[in-house]
């Protein structure tokens, strides 16, 4: 018996320490990736962003803002990281991850939604993104503050891919491993949607003919308060924006008014602009967007030359000199250091 | 404690290795404690239930062996009566209720439904079918009444079956509690081989077909015709895979520790015929009906039309086991109409089968029969997962309409699941076609200890990396 259970004990060990090599190979394979959205998670944990303007929120931010046309305009150094599918309380550890590994930018634009005051509730979108980085202190906390099974992610080896994730991440990191890519489908973390209006939008308004209602949860307000307070911190100003909406949906949120002077105070309280582009004539074609809430790749394309010419024309003269003074300095240095 | 879940995998090391270092006299008790355990993971409180059909069935079966003429016969009807009513309260009480208020106002009448929450203890239905068994079975003197009451406790409980069978006979798992079971390693890692089969049909196959046919299921509308049928093929291989799964984890576990439960299925999807899908499909609760229902009415013994109402109460009652909804009571029922209507056809068939010179041996005959039956049985489902019967008829009268081959993902279920999902359904059929042929576990034992512990290690990593695991319930724990 003892030899019988032990060859069992044996072999429940070959198949730990499979697991553990896979889960490294996993990891170092997606943390290799430096493409798509992986790509984009691994410049935020590698530092090598180091923008003037980031551009935060939800699937919103991602798909809305293009850096390359703010860094047109503006001359700054523009990059998105807009994060799909996600809640406040992720967004602002995705942004903290930011500033922890990356220089503060000057600017921060965060992408308001109708339910910017709503947290993460019964597990995140797509786990599968956020499992390389469970080192990371603001991402682990807010996983964990979301499901408190999360640390079995961490510690227990294959869980968060084989549990949590049902996207097959893990072949992603197994190919990555073996020298494949995913196409690049992301530029400076903006992601373009080249699609025409769906039903998505016919589906909403039929499930809801009465209207519908984003609550304002107080953990919602916390996230966005942190988010804010995090901003102040690290000296880094910021533009609350809610981008283009399709006009009928508007209507159809019934409490859209206490919603934005929950953001109104929001920025009273914290010096933050509040930019609504609510009546931006873009909302009221179909045209721009694929659906109520996002703009396809045409309509981001007419968004971010607004947002980008708003930012130049607007307060932000003291912004840019800034910007530029600080290339200055940075160019003198790299002169004094050359010499 | 669901099989599928963390709990289950460190209860199982523990209870197994425990019971095989205790003394002869403490592994029973041990068993019953473990599967108290076990049962009280879902609903504590539940053990109640199941002590009292216990204790019932237990005192019933002292006195029956006793009694005689028509004492006996009260015995027996006072013990099934209670039986049954702890499964009409507990299952039934409601779909009654519901029906008679239903019945009452289209009379006129009001009747309001009373508000006590009532919440089907698990695995009900499985174990009182396997205790009414016992009765039964010393009713006829086929079996000894146990004197035991912690051998006949733990043979209502034995935790591998206690919740979704296989519906054991007492003349087969009973006097195996009084059995020396030893540790013998290559009856443990031949257990442990068909759990593994067990949880791959289950996690890797039922759970992310389940995804699908989730989403489809529960707003059928809003999806074409082409997602209604992948819907409906998948969840014949889900109920399949999932309950098969279960048996397979039962028998298996049962192994580990030294027993032998029946089989439960027989490549059921194999059938050429309806008939012989009932032969393959879910054995115990089949030949239980059989046994105790279909038989003692009368069976094919008494004519066209006895056989044919044997027939239809037998698979009505069927249907009802499954669950209290007119949906399952359909389902039992069209499969009586499927078995009627095809032995009153037979001979109709076969001569329009030799009218074009299909004998009964050709292959084209037997692809033709086998993908009737699949095709027959597919349909019965749509009743059986449906929530009510106007979703399942608007399923089947929409399976063949607006197909659109561009929307095919679900919410859950995106297309990249797909390969994963055909691919193991290929790989279930594969292996199932060649175990009909050689035993696949044979053929690896006889490898070296290297390519034979990397296979078996490459099958636990794959079960593990394709699975999903969301706990879901097995489906038929909720009968």
């Amino acid at each position: 018996m003892i030899s019988g259970l032990g060859r069992i004990a044996a072999f429940a060990a070959l198949v730990l320490v499979l697991a553990v090599l896979l889960h490294a190979v996993i990891d170092a394979g997606l943390r290799h990736i430096d493409t798509s959205s992986f790509g984009v998670w691994n410049r935020i944990y590698d530092g090598t962003i180091d923008a003037d303007v980031v551009v935060s929120g939800s699937s919103r931010a991602l798909t809305h803002y293009d850096p390359r046309i703010i860094a047109n305009y503006t001359g700054l150094r523009a990059y998105n990281i807009g994060l799909n599918g996600s809640q406040t309380d992720m967004q602002v550890a995705r942004l903290a991850t930011y500033l922890r590994h990356n220089k503060a930018p000057l600017l921060l634009i965060h992408n308001l939604d109708a339910f910017s005051f709503q947290t993460t509730h019964g597990g995140v979108y797509d786990p599968g993104q956020y499992m390389p980085y469970l080192r990371e202190p603001a991402i682990y906390d807010a996983l964990l503050r979301s499901d408190p099974d999360a640390w079995r992610s961490k510690f227990v080896p294959l869980y968060g891919y084989a549990v949590q994730d049902l996207r097959f991440t893990w072949i992603s990191g197994v190919a990555s491993a073996l020298g494949w890519k995913p196409a690049e489908d992301h530029f400076q973390g903006f992601k373009p949607r080249f699609a025409s209006w769906t039903e998505d939008f016919a589906r909403l308004k039929a499930s809801n003919p009465n209207g519908v209602t984003f609550a304002i949860e107080p953990d919602g307000v916390t996230a966005m308060e942190a988010l804010l307070r995090l901003c102040s911190a690290h000296g880094v100003k910021v533009i609350l924006v809610y981008s283009p909406e399709y006009e009928e949906m508007q209507r159809l949120t019934l409490n859209r008014r206490e919603i934005f002077g929950a953001f109104e105070k929001l920025g009273r309280d914290f010096g933050a602009a509040v930019w609504d582009y609510s009546n931006s004539p873009i909302s009221a074609h179909k045209q721009y967007f694929y659906n109520s809430q996002h703009l396809n790749a045409e309509g981001a394309e007419l968004f971010s030359r607004d947002i980008a010419s708003r930012i130049v024309s607007d307060s932000f003269t003291g912004l840019l000199a800034e910007a530029a003074g600080r290339d200055r300095i940075g160019r003198e240095m790299e002169r004094i250091r050359t010499q | 404690m669901l099989f599928n879940s963390l709990a289950f995998a460190v209860f199982f090391p523990l209870v197994g290795a425990l019971y095989f270092v205790l003394p002869r006299h403490l592994q029973t008790w041990h068993l019953l404690i473990a599967s108290c355990i076990f049962y009280m993971a879902f609903i504590p409180a539940y053990i109640l239930i199941l002590g009292l059909t216990i204790t019932i069935d237990y005192i019933a079966g002292l006195y029956l062996e006793k009694a005689t003429g028509r004492t006996r016969s009260w015995l027996l009807a006072v013990s099934v009566v209670a039986t049954c009513l702890v499964l009409f309260v507990f299952k039934y009480f409601y779909f009654v209720i519901d029906n008679a208020i239903g019945v009452s106002s289209l009379l006129g009448l009001q009747l309001s439904r009373p508000t006590i929450e009532i919440i089907l203890p698990i695995g009900l239905s499985f174990h009182t079918f396997q205790s009414l068994s016992y009765v039964i079975e010393v009713y006829y003197g086929r079996q000894k009444a146990e004197r035991s009451f912690l051998t006949y406790s733990t043979y209502v409980m034995f935790f591998p079956q206690l919740v979704a069978g296989p519906i054991e006979r007492p003349q087969n798992l009973l006097h195996q509690f009084a059995e020396r079971h030893r540790f013998d390693y290559a009856r443990v890692t031949s257990g442990l081989k068909r759990m593994a089969w067990g949880f791959f049909k289950k996690l890797v196959i039922a759970d992310r077909l389940a995804l699908y046919v989730s989403d489809v299921y529960a707003q059928p509308q809003d999806f074409n015709g082409l997602q209604l049928t992948i819907a409906t093929i998948f969840f014949a291989y889900q109920i399949y895979c999932d309950f098969s799964g279960y048996s397979d984890i039962a028998i298996g576990s049962a192994r580990v520790l030294g027993f032998k439960l029946m089989e439960n299925f027989d490549r059921p999807y194999h059938s050429r015929s309806i008939s012989e899908f009932w032969r393959r499909w879910h054995i115990s609760l089949s030949t239980w009906f059989r046994d105790y229902l279909y038989i003692p009415m009368g069976g094919s013994r008494f004519g066209e039309r006895r056989h044919f109402l044997s027939l239809l109460v037998t698979f009505g009652v069927s249907g009802l086991w499954h669950g209290a909804n007119w949906t399952f009571v359909s389902w039992g029922l069209l499969n009586a109409a499927y078995l009627i209507i095809g032995s009153l056809t037979k001979e109709l068939r076969d001569l329009a089968y030799a009218s074009i010179g299909l004998g009964e041996k050709t292959l084209a005959r037997r692809a033709i029969a086998w993908a009737t039956t699949f095709v027959l049985t597919c349909i019965a489902w749509v009743l059986f997962r449906a929530e009510t019967l106007s979703d399942a008829w608007y399923i089947l009268t929409h399976l063949l309409v607006d197909w659109n081959v561009e929307q095919i993902a679900t919410e859950q279920f995106l297309l990249r699941q797909m390969p994963v999902a055909l691919l193991a359904i290929a790989m279930l059929e594969a292996v199932e076609l060649v175990q009909k042929r050689v035993s696949i576990s044979e053929l690896l034992a006889r490898l070296p200890i290297a390519p034979r512990w990397a296979t078996y290690a490459g099958c636990v990593i794959m079960v593990v990396m394709f699975g999903v695991f969301r706990q879901t319930q097995f489906i038929y724990f909720q009968f």
